[in-house]
């Protein structure tokens, strides 16, 4: 059974954990809103859990999976704002964290490669939130002001969560709690 | 019937990894009880899995299974096994699975239900069962496809006594109806007169008869000291906006040296208490509690206090077993030399330099524990945690207990079982939404 | 925060009523949201005027705008700020037009969530995913209290064991590959070795043995199992 899972998608094992990362992505979200002004530390949560996902499962897909399953559980669970749009919220920067894992799979260490993806979601984040600037109206220099400060703080706390990420999968690849052979285990 | 044959199977995870079963026999008929026994770690589980098909990792050897043939496994953890909000969903898990229309689902699920002797509408829901009615649930849940073979995990340890006395009522019931049972348990003598054969699993393969360690470590009596290290006025323990879970009419008090029981049913609030001592359980209305004279807070206490929760094994995160147990020592600043002294007591030294998480279940108990004895704590609080333990660890913990309390530690022990014959200076009990106290044991013990 | 925040409250079942109900709800928010981007500035009012609607059924069904509120508060301070240095006092009125738009894009999702249960959402997520995907968001759902009371004692766990974790001490960046350790990595170790054992439960039960799933549907009260 496990050999023809493998054919045709995750295994339920590695199904679950994706879930279970995004359920906890999403009820920390919601316990942690850290009111100081601060827009972007939601950030922080999204790219540790995607890429903690990306370095367990080790497979193309863990992060939109990962991203999918948050939207949808925030959908369920009523946390945050929006309705519909959540799943948008949480899918926009899983998919282009994805994307930019494809393009940079064989450049750059492992660091810097988590970096540059954190980064890229980050951008992502921030670019759907001007793109809304802009369609209710306000006016050019103010939608980029805004864009500019969210691109700065959403990159510097998801470059935060990629830096967590690393440790804490090193730990569990030295002590045998990921049985996998994959390419990025190796890195580690 | 020949249901079931293991013969010659070998098993391990990962090459270089030390054999679970080393040519392992096996055979099961229908109709029959087998139960095994075997230290904390043994494979127990392991072995029902592979009975059940589910192991998910290669072995070698031949497992002969009879044509068509269905096998139910009830496992440890209710947690993750409960995946519904309603009995009568839960059941019909499985048939949702197989695929079967939805109106076949109701007559199967009642006759499920039926044989495990609950009797609840199938819209109630499994919030409100109790321990033993939850055990039994799990067991419909796989009964409802017609297994001929019942896998049971552990049921002890998850039951109490009256939830052990009607799962045995029911296993008699599917024995007779020719299913084969065959139970994993560290505490067999609960199911004398239930089952027909009993095995030992150990160094890899299964032998007849009972699975038995020396428990030659006594907690020592001891006598108290004068300082006051917990002491309460009488109180209801209440959660914010809930009614109270149970009223303490006298004040309690804990001095130097001693040791308390805590015994009650599961949810009587045992941890919850536990946790109030430590400060850090939130929710709960202002309580007159002081714990070396303050009200508790959150670490305030530092390397006073030391609190083992339940599934202790949860808080193991250093490289190796030492860097464990040292952990404590260099954040508070105390010498090193304790935690190696302390491995060489427990007889785990040969395993200091290794992972916490490549030992067996029983030893990371251990571990964790060590790292809180090591900075030998004033007030020790223990949250059940003899729980999935045998016989030879028990005596470590004695050791360490024994140990603390010459050095005036105060050790309040919880259980949901009542310890018999320990040498307590007293023992709370929760029952029936009282804490009540008794000191008499003590001088029973004294007496006798 | 308690647990119980996240649990759901009663198992109370599914009628077919409801779920059309929940269907037509999360297709009319979505199409209100979107409209409050795209619609023309003399629609607005009609728009507006369909959310007050929306916004007394939610007052009507205990839903509590107050965190929207102060959302949209803190969006329309610091846009209004940004106005000011960048354009003087004359353009205000387009901020807060725009500020206006977010929030008539936010209200139906409040709506949606204020009035919906989170059982019926589930249900017809559940229908348009692959029953594996269903099936996770369930078990997830189901495991959401346990996982978050379980990092919660991990925390305190450690910090009773003297982990520099203490909220005052995670102010300090020094500090934090402490939580690292000693927090988030036993917490993913004890989600992996959950994925895991959900995993076998679910396959001791047959899960993933047919592609399609039937549905058990929740018999009335007189198919009790008395």
């Amino acid at each position: 059974m496990a050999t023809n899972s493998q054919s045709r998608g995750f295994q339920l094992q590695d199904a679950l954990f994706i879930g279970f990362c995004a359920t906890l992505l999403v009820a920390l979200k919601s316990m942690l809103r850290l009111r100081l002004g601060l827009s972007g530390h939601s950030m922080l949560l999204m790219s540790f859990f995607y890429l903690t996902c990306y370095c367990t499962v080790a497979r193309v897909g863990a992060i939109t999976a990962c991203g999918a399953m948050a939207g949808a559980v925030a959908a369920i669970l009523g946390v945050g704002k929006g309705g519909p749009i959540l799943l948008v919220k949480f899918l926009a920067p899983a998919i282009a964290m994805e994307l930019t894992l494809l393009l940079v799979q064989n450049l750059l260490t492992l660091r810097w490669r988590l970096i540059v993806v954190a980064v890229a979601g980050a951008i992502v984040w921030s670019a759907k939130g001007l793109l809304e600037d802009l369609l209710v109206g306000m006016s050019w220099q103010v939608a980029s002001v805004r864009f500019a400060a969210k691109v700065g703080s959403g990159g510097v706390f998801a470059t935060i969560g990629a830096l967590l990420v690393i440790p804490v999968v090193r730990r569990l690849k030295a002590h045998d709690l990921l049985y996998r052979d994959s390419k990025i285990d190796q890195e580690l | 019937m020949r249901l079931i044959e293991l013969d010659g199977v070998n098993f391990n995870y990962g090459s270089g990894q030390p054999w679970i079963f080393r040519d392992l026999d096996f055979r099961l008929e229908s109709g029959s009880c087998h139960c095994i026994t075997g230290p904390t770690g043994s494979g127990k589980s392991t072995l029902l899995q592979l009975i059940a098909g589910l192991l998910s990792r290669p072995f070698e050897g031949g497992v002969f299974r009879r044509q068509g043939l269905l096998t139910g496994l009830v496992m440890q953890d209710p947690q993750v096994q409960l995946l519904r909000q309603t009995v009568g969903a839960e059941v019909a898990f499985a048939l949702e699975n197989l695929a079967l229309a939805t109106e076949q689902m109701i007559p199967m699920v009642q006759r499920a239900l039926r044989r495990v002797g609950l009797f609840v509408s199938l819209d109630c829901p499994i919030s409100n069962l109790s321990l033993g009615q939850k055990y039994r649930l799990m067991m419909a849940a796989q009964l409802v496809c017609n297994p001929t073979v019942l896998l049971l995990d552990e049921p002890w340890a998850q039951l109490d006594d009256r939830g052990v006395e009607e799962l045995i009522m029911v296993i008699r019931g599917l024995v007779a109806d020719g299913i084969a049972v065959v139970i994993s348990e560290h505490n067999p003598r609960s199911f004398d007169g239930l089952v027909d054969h009993f095995w030992q699993l150990a160094d890899g393969q299964l032998k007849p008869g009972i699975y038995r360690t020396q428990h030659a470590i006594p907690l020592k009596a001891m006598s108290c000291g004068d300082e006051v290290i917990v002491d309460t006025d009488s109180f209801d323990y209440r959660f914010v906006g809930d009614s109270p879970l149970f009223s303490c009419e006298q004040p309690l008090q804990v001095r130097r040296g001693e040791l308390v029981t805590l015994i009650g049913d599961n949810g009587a609030g045992k941890s919850s208490l536990m946790k109030s001592l430590a400060g850090i359980q939130s929710n709960t209305v202002a309580l007159p509690i002081r714990v070396f004279g303050e009200r508790p807070k959150a670490g305030a206490y530092g390397a006073r206090l030391g609190l083992l929760m339940q599934r202790p094994v949860r808080q193991l995160f250093e490289n190796s077993v030492l860097d464990e147990i040292s952990f404590s020592l260099k954040r508070f600043e105390l010498p090193l030399e304790n935690a190696a002294a302390l491995l060489q007591d427990l007889g785990l030294e040969a395993f200091a330099k290794q992972s916490p998480h490549k030992l067996s279940y029983g030893q990371q108990h251990l571990v964790a524990l060590a790292s809180l004895v090591c900075y030998q704590p004033q007030l020790l609080l223990l949250d059940d945690p003899m729980a999935g333990l045998d016989a030879e660890y028990f005596d470590r913990f004695c050791l360490m207990v024994n140990r603390l309390r010459e050095r005036g530690t105060a050790v309040i022990v919880s259980s949901h079982r009542p310890l018999r014959q320990l040498p307590v200076s007293q023992q709370w009990d929760i029952a029936d939404g009282m804490l009540t106290v008794s000191y008499a044991l003590e001088e029973a013990y004294y007496a006798s | 925060m308690p647990v119980s925040h996240f649990s759901r409250s009663q198992a109370t079942p599914i009628s077919s009523r409801s779920l059309w109900f929940a269907g037509t709800a999360m297709v009319l928010a979505l199409l209100l949201s979107s409209a409050a981007f795209f619609v023309p500035q003399v629609y607005l009012p009609w728009l507006a005027g369909i959310d007050a609607l929306l916004v007394l059924h939610g007052v009507i069904n205990k839903g509590n705008l107050g965190g929207l509120l102060r959302y949209i508060l803190l969006q329309l301070l610091f846009t209004m700020v940004l106005y000011l240095a960048i354009h003087g006092g004359n353009q205000v009125g387009q901020g807060v037009m725009a500020v206006a738009r977010i929030l008539l894009a936010l209200l139906p999702g409040w709506w949606l969530t204020s009035t919906v249960s989170a059982e019926a959402i589930g249900e017809l997520l559940s229908k348009v995913m692959p029953s594996k995907w269903a099936f996770v968001i369930v078990a997830s759902i189901n495991l959401l209290p346990f996982m978050v009371n379980e990092a919660r004692e991990i925390y305190q766990l450690q910090l009773l064991r003297g982990a520099r974790i203490s909220p005052k001490q995670l102010l300090n960046p020094r500090n934090w590959s402490e939580l690292c350790y000693c927090v988030l990595f036993p917490l993913l170790v004890q989600l992996l070795k959950l994925a895991q054992q959900t995993a076998t439960a679910a396959r001791a039960r047959h899960f993933g043995h047919k592609s399609r799933r039937t549905h058990w549907r929740p018999g009335q009260s007189e198919n009790g199992n008395k």
